[in-house]
């Protein structure tokens, strides 16, 4: 055994085991994207560095490669070295072409996964769909007629003709999961006994309970009115939301465990110390307040709402009591509104779990911006050439389910079959690495898939070297080389076959070895693949 | 794809010459590419059907080097050396006016006729010459913008009369004894030819036969001295040497004649009627005996060779670089018999550890320890590697080294291989030194021819085989395990180390890798002890330095000084100086991997540590004056282009931190940069010098850094949108003065008429046509074109 010290904590390691298995026999998570254990180090990414202190020198080394000796000193975890992993992420991000997540989820102030859904409408596969919407939103068939879609203003399919109706489609989705007997349900994680007041029942309040429901948090709203839905009651009696429509929302919340306190007013009915008395954390969501509503439960106001102490926690000038939406500033768009008290539940969550309040960081993504024509073909080449759809009965009814699939299937897919499965992705966001860091030219978004189920994008590669390991130590007759030298250097097929002639047997095994998005092997019904394969807007 | 029988059939011969292991890549690869000029694709199918090398390794590794071609080329092809000295010198106008002279489109390599195909290449490592073009075999020095037509015409010329091929120097030696006849010495370093030694060599011989005097013509290596070649040296029994600077052929039959009685009276008659008739023919009255005669004992030639004392370069100028015998006469393998007799290998190991000899490739590892833990390896197999891959832009002193000395430098490897207990030898030179490969090549086969290499070492039972593998063009191959890797017929891609490659390295096994230079002081220091070369130097820094003296410097040459000699001396005094009405910027030591090293700091001291002190490494010696026309954002520039593209592409830090670094220098340089890019440079620097995996990453930004440290105000005028040295083009305009004559000199020359002739006019430059060649500047006689 060979005693090192890793961030001055002593650990034994095997002789012939690196810094790196040291690291992780510490449970220190010194990030890797060449390192595969059964391929060995490649020392390629240079994102597991750390700093070693040995026989009087120091030096900075990757640490999946660097054996370890007795006595040497390493530092992992310090501002120092986090800031040379950020870089070697940065520097690879700065050569990535290609999207984690599409413009419409990047827009969305929801999250919701669109793509995926359009996916898996165009699949006919609605529960799936639904179960998509739900992770995203609290209230999906009052967003799918009501949302300004500030989603379909970036969608790419612009550039071709229209953008793809994403709000028609999600409604689809909603109505079609309420419209089943037991309209599908979010899934709750494992109760954490930790209670949360939430004041006002508007698109705020409402988003913010179904948050903390979603994560165990128990959760009681309470509202002056008498039915839940705040200024989305407005609506209601303005004759621009069919009511029953509201009416299944909050069934679904009630069914989801949400208590609901009508026809009280906190503050008036009941004093906020009681509140505080008897739930972990409070959450002010009742709208536009006065100054004397302020008063009265006891926050300090500004001259738009309730003062915020920590934008990034939500918290307000008393403790434990947290505040968003127009209780803080008018927020005039539903989906902002609703945005707000998600986010301000994630802090809470946060606080509810000792840490320190604060909001989630957005997900990483990176991005290729305006795309180039032959760019957009690609793209295009994917995805059905029909004109937007709308629906044949009239905007009251909505998609049919045909309609929907059509529509779906204009979708371009212009995100990352791998995002959230990426660990260029992922440790990009665990390092906080800026994406933009570098001025630079873009290369071209290339995508080689001939015409079989191999797709390689070659913009995504990070040249691991993990791939041309693999083929080079099986039957492959062909296999992937490095080609050419210094910034240009790509992984490709010799001879100028196609990538797909390279890996002829061990195509999946790359694929699944892969540290970015890549290499990726389809099944045949991936809409992905839409339609090149089938034909446009099949299934 | 059906292919052609013919390149079938061609492929297996090389393949059966060559052998079918995976370690033959390179050679088979070289071989077909001499053969077909390119590679066609079919012929690497076949190699991979022939033999154990898989399509993916021949890909890989045809796509890495520079020297292969996969389309076919033009008949002749046009190198263009982008060394430091030919970049400061105006490479890029005069690959640009080359294109253009041409008709080369843009994003092409060859014209439409396929008559010329243009290669910019690193480095042709004949520095003081620049700038630098090589046709076909040919090498041109000093050629500007304005040259371009007569240098294509006169080689056009050349071609048709089949006078291209080059002089016959590289005969075998003179077989016999000691030569006590009077002798005429012709430096014949690659350099030396590029200003036509080969020819006058030629010359003199028949010129001497001619006039039927006894007299040995006689090649020797380089004479150091580029800035004044041809240099002929006349050495006659009894008297000093005379020397004769920048001769040209056709003055041979002249110096003969001046220097030598011819025997009989009717061929005295002879003489005195040709020297009168050459007099009028030449229509100069000014015979080489008083326009070239050079003084070796006092003016420039004394300053340039006064402070310079010679070891790995001992009896410069004088020696045959293939006469063995000579080579024997000179002290030749006295060391390495020593340490066949007389010294037991830990005793050798001694001698090199005393002397204090560290290592001359840019890092400066001591070599006695080096060899030492080589030594302590127990493996029935070992190597010796000679790294004669001198890649640095702007550095030619392992050429000069091996093309002059290839005895000295096999002795050096040998002693090192007794020392360490290696019986395998091996030189891996550049591609781009055809001449050195040729002498190294041709000075094993005499050892071997003679018993001294092969199963007994200098006739003794000790086994030491050597052989030459010769690179494919890619600068990371200096780098130890990148090295090896390409000798193994790899992509030249360094490692991790540990393990080093005394513990593992060629075909896993001991290997001890050192550079030319350092080997050839070896030799020395075991005829004179260790402690005779540690005398000499600083505290250490022991020994001398060989440095290639080029750039904005009145005599550039080959230069081999004292450890310690100060930046000054060598510029001023050797050097003479910066030419006049230069001022001196910066001294640019040791490459891409070096610094910039100001003006105001030209008393630091050549050694190791000065050197890294103030930010520069010393590299393995090369040495570029610059001037105050030389901008240091477009040095940076220029080097981190040269690193980005050399990268070997496997690590982060530098395959991608070094065109970050460029993008941003390119911003820089158009005038585009911003104040937080000086910081991000900075930064970005920093992260890529400490987290690159080998050498080359980690000393990729020295000239951002060094440059940043010192003309940090040359980068803020920039982000200002002014170049103070008018060299970058997106920052200047040219305008033509007062001064203009109209003497339509300029508007004759512009490539582009961009100026409208106006006999006995001002001219002027029209600016949305002209391209920034510089070439009105250069021409004008009157100082009327400026740069604003």
């Amino acid at each position: 055994m060979i005693p090192i010290t890793i961030d001055g904590r002593e650990v034994e390691i095997e002789e012939g085991k690196t810094i790196l298995d040291g690291a992780r026999q510490l449970g220190i998570d010194i990030p890797t994207l060449c390192y595969l254990e059964r391929c060995g180090p490649m020392t390629s990414c240079l994102v597991c560095v750390v700093k070693l202190r040995f026989n009087g020198r120091t030096s900075v080394v990757p640490s999946c490669g660097m054996k370890a000796v007795a006595g040497m000193v390493v530092e992992s975890e310090t501002p120092e070295v986090h800031d040379l992993r950020r870089s070697a992420l940065e520097l690879l991000l700065s050569d990535h072409v290609g999207d984690c997540l599409s413009p419409c989820v990047r827009i969305c102030p929801l999250g919701l996964n669109i793509p995926q859904m359009l996916r898996q409408v165009q699949l006919g596969r609605p529960e799936e769909a639904a179960a998509t919407v739900r992770a995203a939103l609290a209230l999906p068939a009052v967003l799918g007629r009501m949302c300004h879609r500030p989603c379909e203003n970036g969608c790419r399919r612009t550039a071709c003709d229209s953008a793809a109706a994403i709000r028609e489609v999600e409604r689809f989705v909603a109505d079609t999961n309420q419209s089943r007997a037991e309209p599908y349900l979010a899934p709750r994680k494992p109760a954490t006994g930790k209670r949360v007041a939430v004041v006002g029942a508007g698109p705020t309040g409402l988003a913010a309970a179904y948050e903390l429901m979603r994560n165990g948090h128990a959760c009681v709203v309470w509202d002056r009115a008498e039915t839940p839905g705040g200024s989305l009651r407005r609506e209601v009696e303005a004759g621009r939301l069919e009511p029953a429509v509201l009416e299944a929302e909050i069934r679904d919340l009630k069914r989801m465990g949400i208590e609901f306190r009508s026809g009280i007013l906190v503050g008036r009915d009941i004093p906020m110390t009681s509140l505080l008395a008897e739930f972990d954390a409070v959450f002010l969501a009742a709208g536009e307040m006065t100054a004397a509503d302020g008063e009265a439960l006891g926050v300090t106001m500004t001259v738009a709402g309730v003062k915020i102490v920590r934008a990034d926690a939500f918290l307000t000038s008393v403790e434990r009591v947290f505040s968003a939406g127009s209780a803080v500033r008018p927020v005039k768009q539903l989906v902002k509104a609703m945005a707000e008290g998600q986010m301000a539940a994630e802090a809470i969550g946060e606080f509810l779990a000792g840490h320190d309040p604060r909001k989630a960081p957005k997900p990483f993504s990176s991005v290729m911006g305006r795309l180039e024509k032959p760019e957009l073909h690609l793209f295009r080449a994917g995805a059905s050439p029909e004109p937007r759809v709308t629906p044949k009965s009239g905007g009251g009814v909505g998609f049919d389910p045909s309609e929907a699939a059509h529509e779906s299937a204009r979708c371009l897919h212009c995100d990352c079959r791998a995002a959230g499965d990426c660990r260029l992705q992922h440790y990009s966001q665990v390092y906080g690495a800026e994406f933009g860091r570098f001025p630079r030219q873009r290369r071209a978004f290339e995508q080689h898939r001939h015409p079989g189920r191999v797709l390689f994008e070659p913009g995504k590669c990070i040249l691991c070297g993990i791939c041309v390991k693999i083929a080079s130590e099986s039957a492959e007759p062909l296999g992937l080389t490095f080609v050419g030298r210094g910034f240009e250097v790509r992984v490709a097929a010799p001879l100028d076959e196609t990538f797909e002639r390279g890996l002829q047997v061990v195509a999946a095994e790359c694929a699944e070895a892969c540290p970015t998005g890549a290499i990726e092997v389809a099944a045949p019904t991936d809409a992905f693949w839409g339609c090149s394969n089938h034909g446009h807007g099949c299934r | 794809m059906s292919a052609d029988p013919l390149i079938l059939q061609f492929v297996d011969e090389t393949v059966d010459r060559l052998g079918s292991t995976k370690d033959a890549v390179i050679p088979i690869l070289q071989a077909l590419q001499e053969h077909y000029r390119y590679l066609p694709e079919p012929a690497l199918r076949r190699v991979c059907e022939r033999s154990q090398i898989t399509p993916a390794q021949i890909w890989g590794i045809a796509t890495f080097y520079d020297q292969f071609r996969h389309k076919p080329v033009g008949k002749h092809i046009v190198h263009v050396c982008h060394g430091t000295a030919c970049h400061v010198t105006g490479a890029d106008r005069v690959e640009e006016s080359l294109r253009r002279h041409l008709g080369i489109q843009a994003g092409e390599d060859t014209d439409p006729e396929g008559q010329f195909t243009i290669e910019p290449v690193a480095c042709l490592g004949c520095c003081t010459l620049a700038p630098v073009v090589k046709l076909d075999q040919v090498t041109k020095g000093m050629v500007e913008t304005e040259h371009v037509p007569t240098v294509i015409r006169e080689f056009l010329e050349a071609h048709a009369q089949g006078m291209d091929a080059g002089g016959s120097t590289e005969h075998p030696a003179g077989e016999g004894g000691e030569v006590t006849g009077p002798e005429i010495r012709v430096g014949l370093g690659s350099c030396c030819m590029a200003k036509g030694s080969d020819r006058l060599f030629d010359e003199l011989h028949s010129a001497a036969r001619l006039v039927g005097v006894s007299v040995n013509v006689k090649r020797v290596g380089c004479v150091g001295m580029c800035h004044r070649t041809p240099l002929v040296e006349i050495v006659q029994p009894g008297q000093a040497s005379r020397f004769y600077a920048a001769v040209k052929p056709n003055e041979a039959r002249q110096l003969v004649l001046e220097n030598f009685r011819p025997p009989s009276l009717w061929r005295r008659v002879a003489r005195t009627a040709a020297r009168a008739v050459d007099r009028v023919l030449l229509e100069q009255d000014d015979s080489p005996t008083t326009r070239c005669v050079v003084d070796m004992k006092a003016g420039p030639a004394q300053a340039f060779l006064g402070r310079q004392v010679h070891i790995a370069s001992e009896h410069f100028g004088h020696l045959d670089p293939l006469d063995l015998e000579e080579y024997l006469r000179h002290d030749g393998f006295a060391g390495l018999r020593r340490c066949l007799v007389e010294f037991p290998a830990d005793r050798v190991i001694e001698e090199i550890t005393k002397s204090g000899l560290r290592g001359r490739g840019g890092a400066g590892f001591p070599t006695g320890p080096k060899w030492k833990m080589v030594q302590g390896t127990a493996n029935d197999t070992k190597y010796v590697i000679c790294n004669g891959d001198e890649g640095d832009p702007g550095a030619f002193m392992d050429r000069m080294l091996l093309e002059s000395f290839p005895f000295r430098i096999i002795e050096g490897l040998a002693i090192s291989a007794l020392a360490t207990g290696a019986t395998e030898g091996i030189f891996y030179i550049r591609r781009e030194y055809p001449l050195a490969v040729k002498r190294v090549q041709a000075a094993i086969d005499l050892l071997v021819k003679r018993g001294w290499l092969g199963d007994r070492l200098l006739g003794t039972p000790h086994p030491f085989r050597v052989q030459i593998k010769e690179g494919a063009g890619a600068f990371v191959c200096g780098e130890e395990t990148a090295l090896i890797a390409s000798i193994e017929g790899r992509r030249g891609m360094p490692r991790l180390r540990p393990p080093f490659p005394a513990e593992s390295g060629l075909w896993g096994r001991p290997t001890l890798i050192n550079n030319v230079e350092t080997l050839a002081c070896v030799p020395w220091i075991l005829r004179k002890g260790g402690e005779a070369f540690a005398a000499i130097g600083t505290k250490l820094s022991k020994g001398t330095k060989v440095f290639a003296l080029a750039g904005k410097v009145v005599r550039g040459g080959l230069i081999e000084v004292p450890m310690g000699t100060t930046i000054r001396e060598i510029v001023d005094e050797i050097g003479g100086g910066v030419p006049a009405g230069r001022r001196l910027k910066a001294v640019q030591i040791g490459g891409p991997s070096g610094g910039c090293v100001p003006a105001r700091l030209a008393d630091t001291s050549v050694d190791y540590e000065s050197l890294r002190e103030v930010g520069a490494i010393m590299g393995s010696g090369g040495l570029v004056v610059l001037d105050d026309t030389d901008c240091m954002v477009d040095i940076a520039r220029y080097f981190l282009r040269f690193t980005q593209d050399q990268s070997c592409g496997k690590c982060t830090f530098c395959r991608v931190g070094t065109r970050r670094m460029l993008d941003l220098l390119e911003l820089i340089c158009a005038g585009k940069g911003r104040p937080e890019h000086l910081g991000e440079l900075e930064k970005l620097a920093q992260s890529v010098g400490q987290g690159s995996l080998c050498g080359l990453g980690k000393t990729a930004p020295n000239p951002i850094v060094t440059t940043l440290r010192y003309f940090r105000d040359e980068y803020e005028a920039h982000l200002q949108g002014r170049c103070p040295s008018g060299k970058c083009a997106a920052l200047v305009h040219y305008h033509i003065n007062d001064r203009c004559t109209g003497c339509t000199l300029c508007a004759q020359q512009c490539p582009v008429d961009a100026i409208p002739f106006r006999a006995y006019e001002r001219h002027e430059i029209r600016q949305e046509l002209c391209t920034k060649c510089d070439t009105c500047r250069r021409v004008c006689p009157y100082g009327a074109v400026e740069v604003r």
